[in-house]
């Protein structure tokens, strides 16, 4: 690597990207907090909040020139895309999990992986296979600090992300230690029987879980895909590295799927400029650290090394 | 009884494949056979019988116009499979037993390279209608094609950097395939030929959506221009980070880039593009009158392949008739050689030309993107090391 500039893109690349898997890992990590159980369709939610949000975006903005009604059309967009997503969380879970409940905890993983696919083939099916474009809806132009050869950039969407998944981490942090609501999801993820018995509809309060959960989606989705396009598999990739985020950060812990996704982003990032790991390997980075992780610290950076209750 | 019955049949049936097999000797030919290989059933059957029926067209054309001063060509069409094993025992059975003159095909790749070498040791011509890959010629003087090699685009795209725009170090931002590795060394060649400098080389993987990490270190090294001969859903991503990353340096691509796709994708970005990809061709009336009569024949539309095989066959034909004309009989090292000397051919798809090593002479459109329209700057070609512009 050559010059300080060129550390600092470098830096600032990995710094963006980990804070796109951070976006999505927020949203594994919560359902995983209070369900105990891996969304695997987390991914899919997200592109179908991705192609809701496009179709919206575009209608709601037609043809009018880029400006600020484009920003307050894309927010809209993102509202309806949320609600949407919300209760497609909220269908997928009456309907593929739900049933599975009292099974063995294989059986739901299962289920989500089957929900995964039956989205993700659904959209390739109506949508096509071909990626489509979501404008932004602001000036995009990057802003360069310094000039020619030691210029570093960043884009105001690099800005977005970073701040849109720290935004979300504070308040999703806040809803579930301080709201009665929280406070009832917790209950739910201690003990799900002792929590009926305590007044709390536990059915409703797993119901919610799913919706916020995929309306988190729906907007990371949304984020990304300014940035990657929609297609309809755009949600695999990027929702196993956001997985393995969160398991890195600890899953469950909403403070460590913010945490892991930036250091993914960086260790990406840098294996390749900096250690020299060949590009084609940049995704078995990700994988090396959930099994390094998983072999030297399975609970995560901030997990909390919890004893199996007896 | 039955003993002299069958010494009957036998002698029945040997007796006309005799004369056959006479008929490519001098006196009395009747008619003269040329072969087909291609896979005619299995899962890529579509090439082999779109490809089969233009030869069969062809053919019926010039039967019918009086063959070769009254001789008729049979065809004989073996079916590869599309396998390398069943395409070898159908040339052992065209050229041993069948004693064919020329082969139109194999329609693959893989097959031709197999089947070219086994004609070359029996030296007789193959025209292959298809197989692309570079190397395919490189077999001998036996083997020739009305395809386009793959290696065309690759060398004109080097001389043109080097010797139109004056380029001197490129970088290459490449996706870990066939195709795009193919192109990428392709160009590669032929612009270290034409004393040129590849920098610096990343690639990246079918997919990826981050291209920063290669895009940054390629800023720091400063080209004169990268190459990104890829698909459009990764150049659009290249473009567009490149352009977030602040960088002017022009970028450089091949035939992937004349899908108009990329102007979906990557909108305003592809300002400036320059790209190599095949010629603007004007269709025909000849092309046109092929197309329409194929499609009331068979019912369906030739593909490229097709109408290169329609080309083939009557390039075969045409040499044919040279050979009987000057000889009175049908020798294969003739035929070669009146294969080879083709000149200015009036194919459909094109005028066609053979080069020294048995390559179809093809030329490649150099295009530039301006605003979201490509611009066409003409088409070139590359004769002994020099870019050269064809009208």
């Amino acid at each position: 690597m050559g010059s300080v500039s060129e550390f600092f893109q470098h830096f600032l690349n990995g710094l963006t990207l980990g804070g796109i898997y951070a976006l999505i890992a927020l949203g594994y990590t919560m359902v995983y907090g209070i369900l105990k159980f891996i969304n695997f369709a987390h991914g899919d939610i997200l592109m179908v909040g991705a192609y809701i949000g496009l179709f919206v975006f575009d209608f709601l903005r037609g043809s009018t020139p880029l400006g600020p009604w484009w920003f307050f059309a894309f927010l809209l967009a993102m509202i309806c895309s949320m609600v949407a997503c919300g209760l497609l969380g909220m269908f997928i879970e009456k309907i593929a999990y739900k049933p599975l409940r009292k099974a063995t905890r294989l059986a739901p993983l299962l289920s989500a992986i089957g929900v995964s696919f039956v989205l993700s083939n659904t959209a390739a099916w109506v949508f096509g296979t071909q990626s489509r474009k979501l404008e932004y809806p602001f000036d995009n132009t990057p802003i360069v600090i310094g000039s020619g050869l030691n210029g570093v950039s960043v884009t105001p969407h690099q800005i977005l992300v970073l701040c849109a998944s720290a935004v979300m981490m504070i308040v999703l942090k806040l809803f579930v230690d301080k709201t009665r609501m929280g406070k009832a999801m917790r209950a739910t993820s201690l003990d799900q029987d002792t929590s009926k018995l305590m007044g709390i509809k536990s059915d409703h309060v797993i119901s919610l879980t799913f919706a916020i959960g995929s309306a988190l989606a729906a907007c990371g989705g949304m984020l990304i895909a300014l940035d990657f396009k929609v297609y309809a598999t755009m949600g695999t990739m990027v929702g196993l590295k956001a997985f393995v985020a969160a398991v890195v950060g600890g899953i469950g812990n909403i403070s460590g799927a913010m945490l892991g996704g930036l250091l993914l982003g960086l260790l990406e990032t840098f294996g390749v400029a900096v250690l020299g790991i060949p590009q084609g390997y940049k995704d078995a980075i990700a994988f090396g650290v959930l099994i390094l992780i998983l072999l030297f610290k399975p609970d995560g950076l901030l997990g909390k090394n919890e004893k199996e209750k007896v | 009884m039955k003993k002299a019955m069958i010494f009957v049949l036998i002698v029945l049936l040997a007796v006309p494949s005799i004369l056959v097999a006479g008929g490519t000797g001098e006196n009395g030919a009747k008619s003269v056979k040329i072969g087909f290989i291609g896979p005619m059933t299995g899962d890529n059957a579509n090439y082999g019988v779109l490809c089969n029926q233009a030869v069969k067209l062809a053919l019926s054309e010039i039967n019918a116009a009086g063959g070769i001063n009254g001789i008729q060509i049979e065809l004989i069409t073996e079916d590869s499979e599309g396998s390398v094993e069943k395409g070898l025992s159908a040339i052992e059975k065209l050229s041993s037993s069948d004693k064919i003159v020329a082969l139109v095909g194999p329609v693959f790749t893989g097959i031709s390279f197999a089947v070219g070498a086994r004609c070359q040791d029996e030296g007789l011509v193959m025209v292959t209608p298809s197989a692309t890959h570079k190397e395919i010629t490189a077999i001998g003087d036996c083997v020739f094609r009305t395809v386009v090699s793959d290696g065309l685009q690759g060398e004109v795209a080097g001389a043109y950097f080097a010797q139109a725009l004056g380029y001197r170090n490129i970088a290459v931002l490449y996706t870990k395939n066939d195709y795009s590795q193919g192109l990428y060394e392709g160009m590669k060649t032929s612009f270290e030929a034409n004393g040129g400098k590849i920098g610096v080389v990343e690639t990246c993987q079918v997919g990826d959506k981050d291209f920063k990490t290669q895009l940054t270190k390629i800023k720091a090294a400063s080209p004169d221009a990268i190459y990104i001969p890829n698909y459009t859903a990764e150049m659009a991503q290249i473009l567009e980070q490149a352009s977030q990353l602040g960088m002017t340096i022009p970028f450089l691509s091949g035939d992937g880039f004349s899908n108009p796709d990329i102007y979906n994708l990557a909108g305003a970005f592809c300002d400036g593009v320059v790209y190599v990809a095949p010629t603007q061709v004007e269709e025909s009336t000849a092309y046109v009158d092929f197309v329409n009569k194929y499609a009331a024949t068979y019912g369906v539309k030739p593909d490229s392949f097709a109408t290169n095989a329609y080309d083939a066959t009557r390039i075969v034909a045409d040499a044919l008739a040279t050979v009987y004309k000057n000889t009175g009989k049908f020798d294969r090292a003739d035929v070669r050689d009146a294969v080879a000397a083709t000149k200015d051919f009036p194919g459909v798809a094109g005028v066609v030309n053979f080069a020294e090593n048995g390559d179809l002479i093809a030329y490649q459109g150099v295009y530039k993107v301006n605003g979201t329209t490509p611009e066409y700057l003409g088409a070139y070609s590359v004769i002994d090391g020099k870019l050269t512009k064809v009208n």
